[in-house]
């Protein structure tokens, strides 16, 4: 990030190549939709650019990462209000093969994980935003608090009672899908 | 024992996620199993959002795909250009009227100018050019090591915008060559070498490369590649692999030829 901060564009593919993996996740658990999150990993790293100077030296780089994330996310999602953005609940999704599964095992699994996903876009968005940070981008609480300028045990006890919502609404799901 | 550390459900709950990761201290994990036991309600909650936890985890986690590497670095290169591609309000600025007339200026601004500062536009514009190369070496050489053929090929193509004297990028490219399981990855990099013809060290890791290669297409490219280059001290090691048991019949009827052509 230093070099980013003496203007060097170098500096930003490096920090390109590290982190839009993990930004690109991030988005796509937040909106479903690849092609938005595509758009806003690229806004992020822009915007790095841009704000280079807000980064303060000896500061967390993934909070802040993530900070300049939750901004273009919200910004964008304003923006975009009015639009119907495809995706979310019956997004297609990848899932890993095992060749051990039966057929049957197999179609169960994916109703489970389809269920889950489903579940997991329906949960408020601040909920769904502290358990992707938790359980997905392998942030420390401390840097969750940061990104959401919070206390760590209310971090904590946020991500537990997102689980628990999650569950509520599957088990909703799965009864809806039962009937 | 839990060391004297007494939890009620609400602190109980703040460690949860703590216990599902494994990261509580063993006085908090006592702590917390003791309160499990005591209290059914949490117990439930405990294991049930654990199975959640669990099942979040093997999600399977979704990729970025190439596209977004392709978009990224293209417009980087935009701003690295100065053209930004960002401002929609300023199409007068694209104007060819006003753009032949700003060329006019701006030359002759130069030429005025120039004379006082020359020598640090030199050092900005060579700075500039050592930190493109910089960035063009660094897309290169991680798409390269892609798991996407595709991508590495898109490495392949980066390594042509690389200075000739760009070490590890020649390195990344000879180390394609005897490696990469992709034959179009291979010959692309066949190709690519050409643009460090000038180093020894890609000549030499050419024929090197060539008795290695398990497909007759890239021993051919090879051959080409090195009869172009006009390499004569390439010639003993092709008349080598004439005499290789194994080699297909049109590889060594190529290096016949090639051999005839470089004598």
């Amino acid at each position: 990030m230093e070099r980013v901060r003496q203007g060097e564009l170098a500096g930003l593919a490096a920090l390109f190549e590290r982190h839009h993996r993990p930004l690109f996740q991030y988005f796509n658990h937040l909106c479903g939709n690849p092609d938005l999150s595509r758009d806003l990993v690229q806004e992020v790293f822009f915007r790095m650019l841009k704000y280079k100077d807000s980064f303060q030296a000896g500061g967390s780089f993934p909070a802040w990462m993530y900070q300049i994330a939750r901004h273009t996310h919200v910004d964008t999602m304003r923006k975009r209000r009015f639009e119907v953005i495809p995706g979310g609940a019956d997004s297609p999704f990848p899932e890993p093969a095992s060749r051990e599964e039966s057929a049957d095992d197999r179609l169960s699994r994916r109703q489970q994980t389809e269920l889950l996903r489903r579940a997991l876009n329906r949960l408020p968005p601040e909920k769904r935003e502290v358990l992707v940070l938790s359980r997905f981008q392998n942030l420390r609480y401390e840097q969750i608090a940061e990104i959401l300028d919070c206390e760590v045990g209310t971090v904590k006890v946020r991500v537990f009672r997102a689980v628990r919502a999650l569950g509520e609404i599957y088990s909703e799901l799965a009864r809806q899908r039962a009937c | 024992m839990s060391k004297g550390i007494v939890m009620n459900c609400e602190q109980a709950q703040q460690h949860f996620v703590d216990a599902w990761t494994g990261s509580l201290a063993s006085d908090e994990a006592a702590a917390l199993n003791t309160h499990l036991d005591s209290c059914g309600s949490c117990r439930e909650e405990f294991d049930r959002a654990q199975l959640y936890w669990n099942a979040l985890g093997a999600l399977p986690a979704p990729e970025p795909g190439p596209d977004l590497r392709t978009a990224f670095y293209g417009r980087l290169s935009r701003i690295e250009h100065g053209a930004g591609g960002e401002r929609t309000g300023w199409r007068w600025l694209r104007h060819p009227a006003f753009q032949a007339a700003a060329a006019v200026l701006l030359l002759a601004a130069g030429l005025g100018l120039g004379r006082y500062t020359g020598s640090r536009e030199d050092e900005r514009l060579a700075d500039l050019r050592k930190e493109v190369n910089d960035m063009r070496q660094l897309v290169a050489l991680s798409l390269l090591q892609q798991q996407s053929a595709a991508e590495r090929l898109q490495g392949v193509s980066w390594a042509y915008r690389v200075e000739q004297s760009n070490s590890e990028v020649l390195t990344a490219l000879l180390h394609t060559l005897n490696a990469d399981p992709n034959v179009n990855v291979r010959l692309a990099a066949v190709d690519a070498l050409r643009n460090f013809s000038v180093a020894p060290e890609a000549r030499a890791g050419l024929v090197n490369a060539l008795p290695r290669q398990n497909s007759p297409l890239v021993q051919i490219a090879i051959l080409d590649q090195l009869v172009d280059l006009r390499d004569r001290s390439s010639v003993p090691s092709v008349a080598l692999l004439m005499h290789e048991p194994g080699v297909s019949p049109e590889v060594r009827e190529r290096a016949e030829w090639a051999v005839k052509r470089l004598q």
